[in-house]
């Protein structure tokens, strides 16, 4: 079953960080058009269904594997949102707000391991 | 970015707060829920379930619930790549609740990703103090 924890952790991750980007991007056009814009309704319900998907699977997972492993990777997703929204959304981002993500990212894993 | 402009109880800063506690309290309450209720059931507590019987945990849901909706809140004013480090000092205060109330022991590894974690905020909120005089 190992091959299965390789596969899954990484897609619940993918699943937030993607959660987060959509309800974000939602969130920014609704002030703009609307809470009836269908643009903004589809972003809103792809990322809630992301949300989702992320907190099955991670209910999957803590149901095999203990907590102090899951939850680590869960920590990771601090510098890959902080990146990603970056990249994707256009935020502003720099040396500073990076070397903040990657200390955050660095503590909650510290933190959630032990 | 004008509407960060926002005061009061409407202040972007000040519901992402108000998340953070959310947050806090209720996975305090589902712990403590979740003890009250394990010994109901010798199956049905490894499903959850029994913890329904606690009014804390009902609570707990009342305040996830919130959480979800002053996050939605917070992400229409503030960037993504500030607003989620800056949600993560729940996973310090957790520890440092746990510690204070619930009488856990906290490793000392654990205390150095505590002092991580705060040293990545305050790096995090000096651009931000920039980013708000600008406004």
């Amino acid at each position: 079953m190992r091959w299965l924890v390789v596969v899954l952790i990484p897609i619940a991750l993918i699943a937030f960080v993607t959660g987060q980007l959509l309800l974000k991007y939602a969130m920014e056009s609704s002030a703009i058009k609307g809470f009836r814009d269908p643009r903004v309704i589809s972003f809103l319900g792809f990322g809630v269904l992301s949300m989702s998907v992320n907190f099955f699977l991670t209910l999957g997972l803590l149901s095999h594997l203990d907590l102090s492993f899951v939850y680590p990777f869960q920590g990771l997703s601090v510098i890959i949102i902080s990146v990603t929204a970056a990249i994707v959304l256009r935020e502003k981002f720099n040396l500073r707000l990076a070397i903040g993500a990657i200390l955050i990212t660095a503590g909650v894993v510290l933190v959630s391991m032990s | 970015m004008t509407n960060n402009r926002r005061s009061g109880f409407a202040n972007p800063w000040f519901v992402l707060a108000l998340e953070v506690i959310c947050v806090l309290v209720y996975e305090l309450l589902q712990k403590r829920g979740a003890n009250e209720t394990a010994n109901l059931s010798q199956v049905w507590s490894w499903t959850g379930l029994t913890a329904l019987m606690s009014p804390l945990v009902w609570l707990a849901m009342l305040l996830m619930i919130a959480s979800l909706l002053s996050w939605l809140y917070v992400l229409r004013y503030i960037p993504l790549s500030v607003a989620f480090p800056f949600s993560r000092v729940v996973d310090v205060l957790v520890p440092l609740s746990c510690w204070l109330i619930l009488d856990e022991d906290i490793s000392p590894r654990r205390w150095f990703g505590i002092a991580l974690v705060i040293i990545g905020l305050l790096l995090t909120a000096k651009p931000v103090a920039r980013l708000e005089e600008k406004l």
